[in-house]
């Protein structure tokens, strides 16, 4: 090497270490680090081939190790040990794309903010100032906040680190953009198989005139997540089961909680009647708490009607058991809950109906889920552990007979079976399916 | 137009057609110059076996056919593989994209609208304005400017100016006092 190189060759290894590109603008910790002058002894990460300093590579390439990536990247790698965060991955369409999105999230805030001073001075203002009067001012208030929550999620909704936050189940549910995501995953599977649970089981008409689910009801026993609809063996549902109530609105509020049987065999009307397992109210609902462990509810001011194990007798068919949440408007009386469904039926002891309760404390059906119960080889110990009654009683369908005249046989053999064609006997008695050797076999038993 | 030479097939022809060509072969001439199909038609036994292992006949439309098929359905492209961060990104990119061009297309029509409603107050000015000189009356100039004259090319008639073709056309166009007759 010529003496001018040798010479310059230290200060061409600090120029190289200051002059390297930075990914940010901010200065990184090894811009800071350079002030001092080069190390002489490799620290540990100048023995990893992804982290060496250029002037430790000879070392570590004499040690049989080859550097790996440029030195820019190993820089990269150097300065940041836990990997660059995701928004500044050094991508440039990424970072573009990022900077043209960034400004759309400025313009959307801006207009939030515009739409907010708009709001506040529709407020200051009278209502005689208002053509439709207070019902024309309070519509235009509603329909600018509308539009406000719309912008709100607009801002955020291209953003990929909100949106792997919420992929990562990390998102907080008190942001509505999070709220949003959350209610779009549920309307894309949950709430189209919960509402076909609905039409199946027929629930609108049977419980319910009309109902529409608006938030997610998971039902978990045993810590085992269970699908609607599923038939649960009623070991499995004999203590109370955790439910998880997702709601996509914000603020918190107060709940009612029924779990009803739907199919109690009534032997004296031939018919069904409901019967409530479970009657809770007063529980706190938000969209960060979501958990009502339903086994957890003992406080006099929520718990109606303690939990009831459902069972069904021998040969009944599976009985539906709904659980409703319903939306309070108040603070409900529990005691007066518990009082009128102590006998689990309700007033008039026939059968409990949840939209007289639903008409009495005016409440609002918002969530559903459902599972089955039928007979099973753990029901009669359970009946027998809470003192259910009718676990030596089996059910056995009455028989209906049909009411169309039975079918003489038809068809050319059967016209031919008679004593006048018995030239053709060879042909029509022996059939095979048909008839056995001596007569023709009953048309059901074909 | 020169081919690159790995594309060339150039079989040793000698080796594959006979030079001398005898009285009894010259019966049997060949259809095809090609070097395979020459092949199959010197042994005629072989080329049947195959055809008859192979499974339904194919048609003499046969390559038309495969290539319509191709062309009409060809096979969807394949998924883009990636791993989630990397999908994440394109996620960005391709949002991005999607807004740019929505604010190209926003401030286009923006752009566009402005232009039709400023044409439009120019034609309502012009239409309510008395023309210049005395004698020009109100409109007169919205009139001129509505003139189709020389748009279309220089002896050209505005369609706006056409009638329908007839064979005997009326000697009046319309006829404006027509009354049903009761």
């Amino acid at each position: 090497m010529s003496r001018c190189q040798s010479v310059a060759r230290p200060l061409a290894r600090q120029l190289s270490r200051q002059l390297y590109r930075p990914f940010t603008t901010t200065p990184s910790i090894s811009a800071e680090v350079t002030t001092e002058p080069p190390a002489t002894t490799p620290s540990p990460a100048d023995l990893d081939p992804d982290t060496v300093l250029p002037e430790f590579e000879n070392a570590l390439m004499k040690a049989g190790q080859m550097p790996i990536g440029s030195r820019r990247r190993r820089m990269a790698i150097r300065d940041y040990p836990d990997g660059l965060p995701f928004e500044q991955l050094p991508y440039q369409a990424f970072q573009e794309a990022r900077k043209i999105l960034a400004a759309d999230r400025e313009q959307k805030l801006a207009a939030i903010r515009a739409e907010l001073a708009k709001i506040a001075l529709l407020e200051s203002r009278d209502a005689k100032d208002f053509k439709g009067g207070q019902a024309m001012k309070d519509t235009r208030i509603a329909s600018l906040k509308r539009y406000v929550e719309v912008l709100k999620i607009q801002a955020d909704i291209n953003d990929p680190v909100v949106k792997k936050r919420f992929e990562d189940g990390l998102g907080d549910m008190n942001k509505p953009i999070y709220r949003y995501y959350a209610e779009r995953r549920w309307r894309s599977y949950q709430h189209k198989l919960i509402t076909q649970r609905i039409e199946q089981f027929n629930i609108v008409p049977d419980i319910l005139p009309k109902f529409e689910p608006t938030a997610d009801v998971q039902l978990y026993f045993w810590q085992q997540k269970t699908q609607p609809g599923a038939i649960i063996d009623s070991l499995v549902s004999e203590p109370p089961p955790r439910l998880n109530v997702q709601v996509f609105d914000k603020g918190e509020r107060l709940v009612t909680i029924v779990v009803l049987d739907a199919d109690v065999p009534n032997v004296e009307a031939d018919g069904y009647t409901k019967k409530c397992h479970f009657v809770a109210a007063n529980i706190p609902l938000s969209p960060t708490q979501s958990s009502i462990p339903l086994g957890k509810i003992k406080d006099e001011n929520q718990l109606a009607v303690p939990w009831l194990p459902p069972t069904s007798q021998k040969g009944s068919p599976y009985h539906r058991i709904a659980i409703f949440v319903l939306e309070q408007d108040g603070p409900l009386d529990a005691k007066a809950l518990k009082e009128q469904y102590a006998n689990r039926l309700g007033k008039d002891k026939t059968s409990f109906s949840l939209k007289s309760i639903r008409d009495k404390y005016n409440l609002k059906p918002f969530g559903f889920s459902i599972f089955r119960s039928v007979w099973d080889d753990n029901t009669a110990a359970v009946m027998g552990r809470h003192g259910i009654e009718g676990a030596d009683i089996e059910f056995r369908p009455t028989r209906v007979h049909s009411m169309k005249q039975p079918v003489k046989p038809r068809g050319w053999e059967a016209k031919r079976q008679g004593p006048k064609y018995r030239h053709l006997w060879k042909y029509t008695k022996r059939i095979k399916g048909v008839s056995n050797g001596r007569k023709w076999l009953k048309a059901g038993k074909r | 137009m020169a081919f690159p030479p790995a594309f060339r097939w150039l079989p040793s022809r000698a080796t594959v057609l006979p030079k001398t060509t005898s009285l009894a072969e010259s019966f049997t001439r060949l259809f095809s110059t090609s070097p395979m199909a020459a092949l199959k038609s010197a042994n005629p036994d072989k080329a049947n076996k195959r055809k008859k292992k192979g499974g339904p006949q194919r048609s003499e439309h046969f390559i038309k056919v495969r290539t319509l098929r191709q062309n009409m359905f060809p096979p969807p492209p394949a998924p883009l593989r990636m791993a989630r961060l990397r999908h994440l990104r394109h996620w960005t990119i391709h949002r991005a994209w999607l807004l740019f061009r929505r604010q190209q297309r926003e401030a286009m029509e923006k752009e566009r609208a402005r232009m039709q409603a400023g044409m439009y107050n120019a034609c309502e000015e012009l239409r309510t304005v008395s023309g210049p000189g005395e004698d020009k009356g109100v409109g007169y100039l919205y009139r001129v400017a509505m003139e189709k004259k020389g748009v279309w090319g220089k002896d050209a008639v505005p369609i706006e100016y056409a009638r329908y073709q007839t064979d005997y056309p009326g000697a009046t166009p319309w006829n404006h006092d027509w009354k049903r007759q009761t």
